[in-house]
């Protein structure tokens, strides 16, 4: 079962002159992959992640996620769909610093059609279970501002994970994380992974990179696997 | 194709969704992050909405208040002032002593009483029997009037000592007197056993009875009253100058307008009508006196106060455009977004119509606990003012809502959170 697949994507900026971020990209990733993509800034990492996160629209060729073609739809349906499907891990954590850290994971099914057993009541006890998952049971009820900066990463990779998202996105997630904290992080994504988790991760940093299981780099906006 | 057809529609059938207690939870927390700013936010509309609460509820009490002064006393007292007869003229007077019996038919008529009095009668040298000093006989200077029977009930007077002149003493034209409590009080004549007498224009009469308590034409408290008939025999005091009617309340408009064709039928043209004004019409005309400036006031300051929400809550979003982003990286609509924000901007209008209705009415009770008036306040008010402050923060909130809508995802998330 392929839960991405990228066919001729093109994304062509309208400037002057015209910026090809992303040049006949095929891409395909199958369920419990785990997949880096490594590059240097500029070289149209974002762009993609953004096309795969249903962020951006591409210029030309097909998206397919979890088996639904994304080309022609709208953006509510966009919209349903990447809040179904994609679970995001931001390099900046975008953790509500007002609400506690059961609140920020529990905010990821505020904006989904509740699944049959993930009612609104069992929302809370679900969160806990998702702390639990990413080692930070003890962490309940604290706010993120009391919380080190790999905690707070593992707080946003819970809330990604409430949702049972077909995939994982996660966007330079180690980039504002002290070495320590990096290791950490890295090892709850092997655990992920050995639980069957879909893991789509962009990176400039070749360590992190060299942990997944595929990798591909992308170099001016073209995809090239690489081997080990 | 095929395989691919189904699956897009499914996707096709995907809506952003949020359980409306989502919605309102997310607005709450927005609201309650800034709790300082919050308050102040509210602080314009607190403003207004008070304002518009004093201005209406105290204005409501006031006319309550000045309505309340027309008690039952004024509100039932019709009073028909009969122009004197033109001289020389043979049509005789144009309201006769048995007039008041044709009043005293109409629906609505409790009781009514003729007077008659004239200038020529108004200063009378009174004096009574009881001459002490030889050379002392100036008396007491009083009004003499003609009055018919029944002028005790009329006036709504008790008679306090002896009795009250009746139809026998009319008919017989008696030569006695009623006096009013402060003309017996002048004339020193406390109690009428003895039969005294009071003397003026070369006659005398005996006094029968004081007449004290008067509510109506309290004039005649310092009066002497004589039965028709002997002030028309002996003073030349015959056409009646006035009818007093006491009606029951509410009948006053409508006996106001018959009194007088019952009274001189065909001439009732003639006769002037005192009647009780009409006390709606006096209570929406305190109000629209009180009203008009501080109301347009209150307005204003409601303006100000969504200019105030709308521009924090501009500030608030371009403050949270990374929490923006991340909301609609985890599956917001623009819709939904800009529903929160609204809500949020509605919370605080909200917030500041409680407070303002609730200090607008703190001062209206005040203010009439002060002046030992009757709070009135109306339930519309009290719970259209919360409503019209959340009116205000809905209308406040369109523009940030719209701009929060707008931004693209991607760039939203850019921002830090």
């Amino acid at each position: 079962m392929t839960v991405i697949e990228l066919t001729g994507v093109e994304r062509t900026f309208d400037s002057q002159p015209p910026v090809r971020a992303l040049r006949e990209v095929n891409l395909t990733v199958r369920r419990g992959e785990h997949l880096s993509i490594v590059g240097p800034s500029g070289s149209g990492k974002s762009t993609l992640l953004n096309t795969l996160g249903l962020l951006d629209r591409s210029t030309a060729g097909s998206y397919r996620l979890d088996g639904v073609e994304t080309t022609g739809l709208g953006d509510r349906e966009r919209t349903a769909l990447r809040g179904s499907r994609i679970g995001f891990v931001f390099q900046a954590f975008h953790l509500l610093p007002y609400r506690t850290v059961d609140e920020n994971v529990m905010l990821a099914e505020a904006y989904r059609r509740p699944r049959p057993g993930r009612g609104r009541g069992s929302r809370l006890a679900r969160a806990r279970e998702a702390l639990e998952r990413v080692g930070l049971g003890h962490r309940s009820g604290f706010r993120p501002d009391r919380l080190s900066g790999g905690e707070r990463q593992r707080v946003a990779i819970a809330r990604a994970l409430i949702s049972d998202p077909a995939l994982l996105l996660c966007d330079e997630p180690t980039g504002n994380l002290d070495s320590e904290n990096t290791l950490s992080v890295l090892e709850l994504f092997d655990d992920l992974c050995a639980q069957g988790m879909t893991l789509v991760l962009i990176t400039h940093d070749e360590a992190v990179s060299r942990r997944a299981g595929l990798r591909v780099r992308i170099t001016d906006g073209s995809l090239a696997l690489e081997t080990s | 194709m095929k395989r691919a057809a189904k699956p897009v529609r499914e996707a096709r059938g995907e809506r952003p969704w949020m359980d409306p207690r989502d919605l309102w939870t997310e607005a709450l927390a927005g609201v309650l992050a800034r709790p300082v700013r919050s308050a102040l936010t509210t602080l314009g509309t607190v403003l207004g909405i008070t304002t518009l609460v004093i201005t209406i509820g105290v204005a409501t009490t006031a006319g309550n208040q000045i309505v309340g002064r027309f008690d039952a006393l004024t509100a039932t007292s019709v009073t028909v002032t009969v122009p004197a007869a033109p001289p020389g003229g043979d049509t005789g007077p144009l309201v006769g002593w048995s007039g008041t019996d044709a009043v005293r038919r109409l629906a609505g008529v409790e009781s009514a009483a003729a007077l008659a009095d004239s200038a020529a009668t108004d200063a009378v040298q009174v004096r009574s029997n009881d001459v002490k000093a030889p050379g002392d006989t100036s008396g007491q200077s009083l009004a003499v009037v003609a009055a018919s029977a029944d002028l005790a009930t009329a006036v709504r007077g008790t008679v306090t000592a002896g009795r009250f002149y009746d139809a026998g003493d009319v008919a017989r034209h008696s030569q006695v007197a009623v006096l009013g409590d402060q003309a017996a009080q002048l004339l020193g004549i406390h109690r009428v056993e003895d039969a005294p007498a009071v003397f003026f224009r070369g006659q005398s009469y005996t006094v029968i009875g004081i007449l004290g308590g008067i509510q109506r034409e309290q004039r005649l408290s310092t009066a002497v009253m004589l039965p028709p008939t002997t002030a028309a025999d002996r003073l030349g005091l015959r056409d009646v100058t006035r009818v007093l009617v006491n009606t029951v309340l509410g009948a006053a408009k409508q006996v106001a307008r018959q009194a007088p064709i019952a009274l001189a039928p065909g001439h009732e043209d003639a006769l002037t009508v005192l009647a009780p004004v009409d006390l709606s019409k006096a209570r929406s005309g305190v109000q629209n006196d009180v009203n008009g400036l501080f109301l347009v006031l209150g307005l204003v300051s409601l303006v100000v106060g969504a200019i105030g929400i709308a521009n924090v809550t501009l500030v608030t979003v371009m403050e949270r455009v990374g929490e923006i982003g991340l909301r609609r990286a985890l599956g917001a609509s623009r819709r939904q977004v800009a529903g929160q924000f609204l809500l949020e901007s509605t919370t605080i209008g909200l917030l500041g119509g409680i407070v303002g209705a609730a200090l607008g009415i703190a001062v209206v009770v005040c203010v009439a606990a002060v002046k030992e008036w009757t709070p009135v306040l109306d339930l519309r008010l009290a719970l259209g003012a919360p409503l019209a402050g959340a009116l205000v923060g809905l209308v406040a909130g369109l523009y940030p809502s719209l701009r929060a809508a707008r931004m693209e995802p991607v760039d939203a998330l850019r921002a830090p959170s």
